[in-house]
């Protein structure tokens, strides 16, 4: 037993050491600042950012890829805060983090329209503001760092035209209702694939809320009453992957394709195993040095705006090694 | 008359005719639902969710409710998946999921046995440490590459799928607990009548140890389960299942208010909401619709329970007016020495 | 117009698995008090339930003043002029008097609720009976008497005829009884008629005109008060002749000391309590209500905590700090509040009756259920409980049979010092003489008993001795010959002196 929670705490400190990359030098939690602080010239930045919720891991991993990279700027603290989903609590650090004078603040919404007022202040209170992941469009004076949702989501489906045979059924499955990236990332597919390819039944579709649980159950039923299906269409990784879980090992399965986006580390190895065909990446760490410098930029007045985008690079067969040491290198893959 | 009595008994089956009903239901809407493929896929899907069920019922049956059940699912699972990917020891990763939900337990039953803090509030505030220290322990990331730990969750021992196997296994042991023990019967007592209990001998707070303590283990082995059965270590797992599984035993008969509940009425009400959910994606019927389903037959079989049990009340009155008592504020009258003389 | 004011005809009500009403009719006479008489479980309370509308019968009639009328609800019975007054009282203690005097049926003034005609009215009908009560008082400071006479006032107020009272006397105190029977006595010259359910004797003789007797869901008799005697009354409602004044008590052999506690004190309730009890011995401990005879019985059974004091068992000390450990010593109580420390509602009669034998039933890991039934059935034989069968849940019968179940729990853990704290209380004559005999044989197998109750006449006549307490002291110790109501009453009284 005692042996046991000691080799419990040893793996979570394995686990911890492996994922703060660097010995970073941020904090997190409430900030318990005093508030001064001029928009000047100063040695030292306080930068705010609000996350849309650390218990998603894509999130999580976005921000932790923020702390490692603030640690490489000498003149910028970085606190993060937890938006836990909810744009209540999102709007309030919001306001909190307008309230205790943060140089800057980095958003990443949890719901564009909900956060847009709160933004919107802080860029009248003269704070550097920054929108990511996604970008709130419709603030003047706001900068942006964004993947794009569309072109994360058609890159892969242009991919699947070629691929997806003649006449072939397919299931689809979505992110949670009214998500922003699920939404516009089922817009690409609609558009640069089903358009293009009337052969192609839909044959089930559904929300499994970006879970691999929930589509695991999802494609358990689906593909007992589907015996033949060509391809799963996912708007994340997550979900293919749990759909993949339930036709493993399962006959009449074995050539089906998989399509996701995100290129998380699972996926990564999904598609060197074969199982899944491709996904196109959603870089948390170029997001994170983007979002950075943009900051630093803002800050030290060498820009006035940023708007950028991070690339979306497709993931098939012939280049996932590449990316598969990238999360090595990040602790995000064991050897 | 007591035949008469016995076949009024049939409201007391009223969960099973229900999922009778849904069964018969199931296998005209979809040829595919009574192939023995599905049959399992079923099985396998309620697993999880009908161990955490097992876990509340008997926590409910007792008076109290455990609010942290999936976020120490989580932490009981991940902590599971991690121990294999160091030790390599299937055995050792199904102790440590197992560890880990009794840990967690055991604090819930200290605060509420020992303190007497309510158990909505306790286990409330366990839900949010276990979830806040599995999301620490993962910085919120997904644990992968988990090798042959997949078995216990997709493996099959003969043509039984393992997890609908240990869930037989579980149906039996707490069958058992709750049928043939002491632990069973005084646990009804309890949540029956807690001061009525403990003036009867019963040991109240070690039965609420040993509640919580069962719970754990339930709670521990659905984590390994689940984490099995999705090949990863999701830190995110099991939100919201605290209510997926009180809503199996409610459903299956138990009473909030502590006391009455079967094994096999929680098995029922687990079974309705899997073969439901089952069904409706067999002939395509979309998640939103399915909430408005789901939402219906909880209402719809708890009301039926109750009506169906409020007739046999009624039946059960048999030679006597409700039970009568003087109310407790007799205590105030200090002549009822005197004018209670029956004797006159 | 008609002579009687409520005729009630060939009235029939069936529950699945019993039959609760058997043709019963019976009439009441304007201006006259009618008692209704029976053992618990007679059909008394389902027969005015029906009365007030709650439930509806299978067939029969009701007339009031002659009118067949058909009562759906309470609300359709006080339209025909019915009221109840509940015997459990039933209201919801956060509410105001005036509110509570038109619950219900509250008066608006262009659609909102007349709050200055209510509270006027509620003070001029109390100004009237001479209650000085603000009517803004909230029910919760009031006594259960005063709440009692409120509900006969509105009642009235709201021009009912037939006022039905269930037990009304049950929760209030004697001084308040008399204030009661005076009321009930002008309400009836004022020519409203009272149906009136008691099965204390005393009061039916005192109050009513008109007694029927209800037994097993029959009328067995119905006739004028002065036609009958109370002795026949009791005879009509167990169905056999019961010989009131003698209790069933047999001097038994006394003993070894079984049962010594010494100098019990417990703060703020009792102090330096000193208790023997022999083997076969039947000791009373009476006391007037707040005397803290149950708190020392429980503090002995260890639910509560005793601040010094020891006791032993067979003359070895033993600590009971809780019940289980006293039951291990051979402790038992029966609390004198069934419904909170005695019952659990929900789970059968056959699991309520092992519970505190449950290593009698199982061991061995397994469930001896065939054990359980014999040992069960022989105790509820024994005993006379009347159910339909072990697994009928507790909840649904009587009093006295619930009573009954506890006893046998008792009996089966077969412990050696039974602490009874009002055993016969709430409970109809046939299962109180039941009680007393089931006692007299416990006594004859060498166990050591000790009953607290209020009744006098059950304490004179079943006891051996009997410990007097008054203010968390004792204050007397009584052998049979100075056994005597007004003795007991004397030291119950007495706050100093100690006898």
């Amino acid at each position: 037993m005692k042996n046991l929670t000691r080799r419990i705490a040893a793996v979570s400190a394995a686990a911890f050491l492996a994922l703060n990359v660097a010995g970073c030098s941020v904090t997190t939690g409430n900030p318990t600042s005093d508030g001064g602080g001029e928009r000047e010239q100063k040695d030292e930045y306080r930068v705010a950012y609000i996350a849309r919720a650390q218990a998603d891991s894509f999130a999580a991993w976005l921000a932790n890829e923020m702390k490692a990279e603030a640690a490489n700027y000498e003149d910028i603290t970085l606190e993060v805060f937890d938006g836990q989903a909810d744009d209540e609590i999102e709007n309030r650090l919001i306001e909190n983090a307008i309230a205790n004078k943060f140089d800057a603040i980095i958003i990443q919404p949890n719901n564009a329209d909900a956060q847009l007022p709160y933004i919107q202040q802080a860029v009248d209170a003269g704070i550097v503001t920054v929108t990511t992941n996604p970008r709130v469009e419709g603030i003047d004076g706001a900068s942006s760092v964004d993947a794009n949702p569309y072109d994360q989501g058609a890159i892969v489906a242009q991919a699947a035209l070629e691929q997806v045979p003649e006449n072939a059924n397919v299931v689809v499955l979505n992110g949670p209702a009214a998500n922003f990236h699920g939404t516009a990332r089922r817009e690409a597919w609609e558009k640069e694939f089903f358009d293009q390819r009337p052969d192609v039944t839909i044959v089930a579709e559904d929300t499994a809320n970006w879970n691999k649980d929930e589509a695991l159950t999802l494609m358990e039923d689906w593909s007992l009453a589907n015996p033949k299906i060509d391809a799963v269409i996912s708007m994340n990784d997550n979900m293919a992957s749990g759909a993949l879980e339930a036709v493993k090992g399962k006959s009449g399965f074995d050539g089906m394709l998989a399509y996701g986006v995100d290129g998380t580390p699972e996926a990564t190895l999904l598609i060197q195993e074969g199982t899944m065909t491709a996904t196109s990446l959603q870089d948390a760490a170029e997001l994170a040095q983007l979002n950075l410098k943009a900051v630093h930029d803002l800050l030290s007045g060498a820009e006035d705006n940023v708007s950028v985008n991070v690339g979306n690079p497709l993931i098939t067969k012939d280049n996932t090694q590449e990316y598969i040491d990238l999360y090595k290198e990040a602790g995000l893959i064991g050897n | 008359m007591l035949s008469r009595l016995r076949s009024f008994e049939a409201s007391r089956y009223s969960i099973f005719i229900i999922l009778v009903v849904v069964l018969v239901a199931a296998s005209f809407l979809s040829p595919n639902f009574l192939s023995g493929d599905n049959v399992f896929n079923v099985l396998r899907q309620v697993a999880v969710i009908t161990i955490l069920a097992y876990g509340a019922m008997t926590l409910i049956i007792g008076g109290m409710i455990d609010l942290s059940a999936g976020a120490v699912m989580a932490f009981a699972g991940v902590a599971s998946v991690l121990i294999y990917k160091s030790s390599n020891s299937m055995l050792l990763a199904f102790l440590a999921g197992i560890a880990v939900g009794v840990i967690c337990n055991l604090i819930n039953a200290f605060l509420v046995a020992t303190l007497h803090t309510p158990a909505f509030i306790v286990t409330l505030g366990m839900m949010l440490m276990a979830r806040g220290a599995v999301l620490e322990l993962t910085q919120g990331q997904n644990v992968l590459q988990l090798g042959d730990f997949i078995l216990i969750g997709q493996g099959n021992l003969g043509l039984l799928p393992i997890p609908v196997l240990i869930l037989l296994i579980i149906t039996a042991v707490i069958w058992y607990l709750m049928n043939q023990t002491r632990y069973g019967r005084s646990v009804y007592a309890v949540g029956g009548n807690e001061e009525a209990a403990r003036a009867a001998g019963i040991a109240v707070e070690r039965v609420k140890y040993q509640a919580f303590l069962i719970n754990g283990a339930l709670v521990g082995i659905a984590g390994v389960i689940f984490m099995s059965r999705v090949n990863a270590g999701l830190p995110n797992a099991g939100i919201g299942y605290e209510l997926q599984a009180i809503t199996a035993p409610i459903i299956g008969g138990t009473s909030f208010s502590g006391g009455v509940g079967t094994v096999f009425g929680t098995l029922a009400g687990a079974l309705i909401v899997g073969v439901l959910g089952n069904i409706m994606n067999l002939i395509g019927i979309g998640s939103y619709v399915q909430q408005i389903v789901m939402g219906l037959i909880i209402v719809v079989a708890v009301a039926y329970d109750v009506f169906s049990k409020r007739g046999r009340t009624k039946t059960t009155i048999l030679k006597s007016a409700p039970p009568v008592q003087p109310p407790p504020s007799a205590g105030e009258s200090p002549g009822a020495l005197e004018n209670a003389n029956p004797k006159q | 117009m008609s002579s009687t004011l409520l005729s009630v005809r060939d009235l029939n009500k069936s529950f699945p698995g019993v039959k609760a009403l058997n043709q019963v009719s019976f009439d009441v006479r304007p201006g006259s008090v009618h008692a209704v008489c029976g053992e618990n479980g007679a059909g008394k309370s389902t027969l005015m339930k029906i009365i007030n509308g709650i439930y509806q019968p299978d067939s029969g009639t009701i007339h009031v003043r002659g009118e067949e009328v058909h009562i759906k609800s309470p609300i359709d019975a006080r339209a025909h002029g019915i009221a109840m007054i509940s015997q459990e009282l039933n209201y919801v203690p956060e509410m105001t008097i005036a509110e509570s005097f038109f619950m219900g049926r509250l008066p608006l003034k262009y659609g909102r609720v007349n709050w200055r005609y209510i509270r006027g009215e509620a003070k001029r009908v109390m100004t009237e009976e001479g209650l000085d009560f603000s009517g803004n008082r909230r029910l919760n400071t009031l006594t259960v008497s005063e709440i009692q006479t409120l509900e006969i006032l509105r009642a009235v107020y709201h021009s009912a005829e037939i006022l039905i009272m269930d037990e009304p006397t049950s929760a209030i105190a004697h001084k308040e009884v008399e204030s009661l029977f005076a009321k009930i006595r002008a309400l009836r010259d004022e020519g409203k008629s009272i149906i009136y359910i008691s099965h204390k004797m005393d009061e039916v003789f005192q109050l009513a005109d008109d007694v029927s007797v209800l037994r097993d869901g029959a009328i067995v008799s119905s006739q004028p008060a002065q036609e009958t005697t109370s002795a026949r009354v009791i005879a009509q409602m167990v169905g056999r002749d019961l010989d009131h004044q003698s209790y069933p008590k047999e001097r038994v052999e006394l003993g070894a000391m079984v049962f010594k506690a010494s100098r019990l004190s417990r703060e703020n309730a009792f102090e330096d309590i000193n208790l023997e009890i022999r083997a076969g011995e039947i000791v009373g401990l009476a006391g007037l209500i707040g005397a803290g005879r149950s708190e020392v019985v429980r503090a002995v059974f260890g639910l509560d905590p005793l601040d010094s004091g020891t006791v032993e068992v067979d003359g070895v000390l033993v600590r009971t700090n809780t019940p289980k450990k006293a039951i291990e010593h051979g402790i038992a109580m029966l609390s004198e509040d069934r419904r909170l420390v005695g019952i659990i509602p929900k789970l059968s009669i056959k699991k309520n009756a092992t519970l505190a034998s449950l290593k009698k039933v199982i061991h061995g890991g397994f469930h001896r259920s065939s054990v359980e039934e014999q040992l069960v059935t022989e105790y509820f034989q024994k005993m006379n409980v009347k159910a339909p069968s072990t697994e009928t849940r507790i909840e649904s019968l009587s009093g006295g049979n619930q009573q009954k179940v506890l006893l046998a729990r008792w009996l089966i853990a077969d412990p050696k010092v039974m602490l009874l704290d009002e055993p016969t209380r709430g409970i109809d004559v046939g299962a109180k003489f039941e009680i007393y005999k089931l006692m007299t044989a416990l006594a004859r197998q060498g166990r050591a008993i000790l009953m607290i109750s209020s009744e006098l006449p059950e304490l004179i006549g079943m006891c051996d001795r009997i410990y007097v307490m008054s203010a968390g002291r004792m204050t007397a110790e009584l052998e049979p010959h100075q056994f005597s109501q007004e003795t007991i009453l004397k030291h119950a009284m007495n706050q100093i002196e100690v006898a």
